[in-house]
């Protein structure tokens, strides 16, 4: 992997709970400013979009086919503060 | 009328009895001092401790039996207990009975089948309980049948449920997902899936519903889960057909609802319904009970810390306000700085416990004389557990913060 390339998590088989663990645990673990990238269901697309972008992270969704969605999430300003 | 009670099916240890102790005091001490009073009217029962299983031994032994006896002389505490399982294990309650003969009952409710039922009197005792009639009651099922007789004890309170004219509702986790099981053959005991199956029918037959919930995480680790649509549905060809397993989160939507949920070791505590409670302007979410689960086992013995805090956390994430109150061996989850090797894709229990600490909804407690009792401390980077003592574990369990619409509160023991 060359410096700066983003590792894009599957995270696609987990449970709407230990996905929202899961994303807690890497959030916590990446620099202030960074983002994390992660490959999701529809389903938990719905679970995690409302919930994070509402505490202050910026939440981008692009959907790359019917049931399988990318994301990049960081904390914004606002969260930084928090 | 009961306000609160404990069900009780697990050994309960020294330690276990004596915090329940102490919670009561908190509640006649500082909550209703005037119900120590001589000249106070005897009040209807307040507590009520519904004892079954290996609990009973408790009531039999050295180390037990005075704290058994302080409690019973706190006002309006009546112990009710199950016949059937005391003969089975030949205790002799005596001793306790002949010193508070009304409030040791022994003798239970007659069921339809003709013979007495401890779970008749569970039931009657949740259905008082239950608001608004018609009433569910429900069921979180932990363990695996056959090893476990708490299999056996969800079967016969369910049937119970049933004879009140209760719909019934039954989750499983953990390995409670077993229950739902195919082809169970048992020799020398009942069969538990026929048991479920048939209970279907005659809920059906009294016009009553009756539905199973199996979570699909613990469901999929088992082997169960042989077809997901990807959107929360998974279809099963090794369960029974009324079993349906579903994503955790529609299991965290029936405890939205008001009904009394009972399990192996459960409590239901009455809250006054906080001021706000309006019909105007109430958010559904904050009729939810809040609930309480106590993580009373070591971390990664066996799965009931790391499912227990999953299980909080689905509850807090959907809008429930959630308290988690780390208690008995529990406290192991908190103590030492927990490593799992690099690169793994799992994580500890720690890690997780960090990562959800500030979670809008969820609280996580520590509680002080386990630690003490044990000569361990908790580790500093566990600042967002706070530190609970006797006292303040009374006040959660009977003013937990932010109040409450539901009337009730649940408290789960994992």
């Amino acid at each position: 992997m060359t410096e700066g390339q983003q590792i894009i998590h599957d995270l696609s088989d987990l449970t709407c709970t230990n996905l929202m663990i899961r994303l807690k645990i890497l959030l916590r673990k990446t620099p202030p400013g960074s983002a994390i990238e992660f490959m999701i269901r529809r389903d938990q697309k719905d679970t995690i979009e409302v919930p994070f972008s509402r505490t202050g992270y910026d939440v981008r969704i692009n959907r790359i086919d019917i049931n399988r969605y990318q994301v990049e999430m960081k904390k914004n300003d606002e969260g930084q503060q928090q | 009328m009961t306000s609160h009670f404990f069900l009780l099916e697990a050994m309960v240890t020294q330690e276990r009895l004596t915090w329940i102790e102490e919670v009561l005091k908190f509640y006649f001490l500082k909550l209703y001092p005037d119900t120590l009073l001589h000249h106070a009217k005897p009040t209807e029962v307040v507590f009520t401790f519904l004892i079954t299983g290996d609990a009973l031994y408790s009531l039999n032994e050295e180390d037990k039996l005075p704290i058994w006896e302080i409690i019973l002389t706190l006002p309006s505490v009546k112990i009710i207990l199950d016949r059937q399982e005391l003969d089975l294990r030949g205790i002799s309650i005596e001793r306790l009975k002949m010193k508070n003969p009304e409030q040791v009952i022994d003798h239970n409710s007659m069921g339809l089948n003709g013979q007495t039922s401890f779970w008749k009197d569970v039931v009657k005792i949740a259905r008082q309980n239950a608001e608004p009639l018609p009433s569910t009651i429900g069921y979180l099922q932990l363990e695996s049948p056959y090893m476990h007789s708490s299999g056996l004890s969800t079967l016969r309170c369910l049937a119970a449920a049933i004879e009140v004219r209760a719909s019934i509702d039954l989750y499983c986790y953990l390995d409670g997902v077993h229950l739902g099981h195919i082809h169970q053959n048992p020799i020398e005991c009942q069969n538990i899936g026929k048991g479920l199956e048939e209970l279907v029918d005659r809920a059906e037959q009294r016009g009553l519903q009756f539905q199973m919930l199996a979570c699909g995480r613990c469901a999929a680790a088992r082997g169960y889960s042989t077809w997901d649509d990807g959107k929360g549905i998974t279809v099963s060809t090794c369960t029974i057909k009324p079993f349906r397993i579903r994503n955790l989160n529609v299991i965290i939507d029936q405890f939205e609802r008001n009904h009394v949920i009972l399990g192996k070791n459960v409590a239901y505590f009455k809250l006054k319904k906080s001021s706000s409670s309006s019909q105007y302007g109430t958010n559904d979410k904050d009729s939810a009970p809040t609930v309480t689960i106590l993580i009373t086992k070591s971390p990664y013995g066996t799965e009931h810390a790391f499912g227990a805090l999953s299980f909080a956390v689905a509850s807090a994430f959907q809008g429930i306000k959630t308290q988690v109150v780390f208690i008995e061996e529990g406290v192991y989850a908190l103590t030492g700085t927990h490593h799992l090797g690099e690169g793994t894709q799992y994580f500890n229990l720690q890690e997780v416990i960090a990562a959800v600490a500030e979670s809008e909804n969820l609280h996580l407690y520590a509680y002080q004389p386990s630690l003490q009792q044990r000569r361990i401390t908790k580790n500093k980077n566990m600042a967002a557990v706070l530190d609970i003592g006797k006292t303040e574990l009374g006040q959660l369990l009977f003013h937990p913060s932010g109040g409450s619409q539901a009337g009730h509160q649940r408290v789960i023991f994992f």
